[in-house]
């Protein structure tokens, strides 16, 4: 009986040993830093600026065939607010939030939730993705779904395979009748992104969850106060 | 809003069926190794209670992997998962777990059956012969490591869950042990069930040995769950919100209280004490005592899955 505990015990000890050399060489070296791109795409959604017309995700669907059922963009209403004849309504924005510390990144178990290095988009792998609905569940904003054509995990991706690939920007961008919607890259100074949000006050969807989401809200002015 | 469908819902009761039979499979193994270790020695492979063991452990694994991969929405992709892993998410890891936990189950299997299944192959295949024996030689290192991967596996269903930080339900620290020792409950009432019901007796030294693990080991569970409310409810916010709504009035506040604490831990608390007292163990008793802790923790699963989904952050 001693025998074989010293055995098991000498048998852990090599797997223990086996694991901290193995995790003393995965380390990275100090010298080499990555190249950081250049590029981290964002989006602002000014809420005074939206009058709810739904053009987004029309376009939304039709460039990136999403079926019916399902959408990866939404413009939920909510209100009336105040008295007749000065009554409002609050538009707000339900999409990807592209966050940069994503959890359906961290939790999908084959990698088919990525971001994209090159443009911080949170993208999807159809091929590796195997449906096992961990990401749906692990995405707080709850705008993950089942795309009912290809049975894989969809969502907006700044429509990174359609509009950017040829150059364009995003098709709810380019439908939005009233310039609500503002997209862009976060690090260039220049740009009409950083502008927006230099000169308006937003806010983001649960920060206080840490995972730092790209998409910002300017807040509509009326609308209800909510405690 | 019903008890079964409403917005935000994911995961439906198949992924509950699949966490309770992972963590009852954990459980078996755990007690069958036990019980070996602590009582019967190299007679365990005679007891009915380790052969029910050996052929649940095997069984619910396989038939709760069975269900998790029917329930992906690309079922002939599940491969994938095998081939692909990611060491920031828990269900990759878990794969890894279940995949050397189910090739040390059945290693172990082979090593405490290798004499009686040496006797009925006599010298035929004499390649299997030399894979037993090799395996009866190494019992104690698959031993151990099975101990290990049966208690990861018991809370890795745990940490499952917990990984989802948009439902303050789950995304609790006691979830991981909540589970552990529940699936350990479970495994222990489906080991008694299956060996009484291969004619074990039930005033053997094996109930003997298991029930006087299974008290404490409910005990704890009662603190554990008390632990997961009372933390919530502390935490004020939506984890309050949360809790109140799983345990409070409705469908899922009567599964709990009735299902989960009623039938799951106060009656077979009852009963495991007064059988204590009475020191005779009846077929019956053992059986009875055993469901009721097998429908318990199941209840537990689907009420802890569903109300946990319930509320959003």
């Amino acid at each position: 009986m001693d025998n074989s505990k010293r055995r098991f015990l000498k048998g852990c000890g090599g797997v223990i040993a086996g694991m901290s050399v193995y995790t003393v060489t995965q380390t990275p070296q100090a010298n080499t830093t990555e190249q950081a791109s250049e590029l981290k795409y964002a989006m602002v959604h000014d809420e005074n600026l939206c009058i709810g017309c739904n053009a987004c995700e029309d376009a939304c669907r039709q460039v990136n065939h999403v079926p019916d059922g399902v959408t990866r963009v939404n413009i939920e209403r909510s209100g009336p607010f105040g008295e007749y004849p000065n009554q409002s309504y609050r538009f707000s924005r339900h999409s990807c939030q592209h966050c940069e510390a994503a959890p359906c990144v961290k939790v999908c178990p084959t990698g088919a939730a990525y971001i994209d290095e090159e443009t911080g988009i949170v993208a999807v792998n159809e091929d590796r993705c195997v449906g096992c609905q961990y990401c749906i569940a692990a995405c707080p904003y709850q705008i993950r779904f089942i795309n009912p054509e290809t049975r894989v995990a969809d969502k907006c991706d700044f429509c990174q395979q359609t509009q950017l690939s040829e150059g364009l920007l995003p098709a709810c961008v380019l439908a939005c009748p009233t310039n609500a919607l503002v997209f862009g890259n976060l690090k260039d100074p220049a740009s009409a992104l950083v502008k927006t949000l230099k000169s308006k006050p937003t806010y983001r969807d649960k920060v206080d969850l840490g995972t730092r989401p790209k998409l910002f809200h300017v807040r509509t002015i009326d609308g209800e106060i909510v405690l | 809003m019903s008890a079964f469908h409403f917005d935000g819902l994911v995961w439906h009761w198949p992924i509950a069926i699949y966490l309770f039979l992972a963590g009852l499979s954990a459980g078996a193994v755990f007690f069958a190794i036990m019980l070996k270790h602590f009582k019967l020695a190299d007679k365990a492979y005679l007891s009915p209670f380790v052969q029910a063991a050996a052929v649940i452990a095997p069984i619910a694994v396989c038939a709760g992997l069975g269900i998790l991969v029917i329930d992906l929405t690309k079922p002939l992709a599940f491969w994938k998962i095998l081939v692909f892993y990611n060491t920031s998410s828990v269900m990759s890891m878990g794969v890894l777990v279940l995949l050397v936990y189910q090739v040390m189950l059945f290693a172990w299997l082979g090593s405490v059956f290798s004499t009686p299944i040496q006797q009925w192959l006599k010298q035929r295949l004499p390649l299997l012969n030399k894979l037993l024996a090799l395996l009866a030689r190494h019992e104690d290192v698959i031993t151990g490591v099975l101990v290990i991967l049966s208690l990861s596996l018991g809370a890795y269903t745990g940490f499952l869950l917990s990984a989802l930080i948009g439902f303050p339900l789950l995304n609790n620290p006691v979830l991981p042990l909540l589970f552990l020792i529940s699936g350990l409950s479970s495994g222990a009432a489906a080991t008694l069930l299956g060996g009484v019901l291969m004619r074990g007796n039930p005033n053997g030294v094996e109930v003997r040995f298991i029930h006087r693990i299974e008290i404490p080991m409910i005990l704890v569970e009662i603190a554990l769950l008390f632990t997961f409310f009372a933390g919530l409810i502390l935490s004020g916010g939506q984890s309050q919100v949360a809790a109140l709504n799983a345990i409070g009035e409705g469908f899922w506040g009567w599964i709990f209280w009735a299902g989960v604490v009623g039938v799951g831990l106060t009656l077979p608390l009852a009963f495991n004490l007064w059988m204590k007292v009475s020191s005779d163990r009846k077929f019956a008793y053992v059986a009875v005592t055993a469901s009721f802790s097998l429908i318990g923790v199941l209840l537990l699963r689907n009420f802890i899955l569903y109300t946990g989904q319930m509320t959003a952050v």
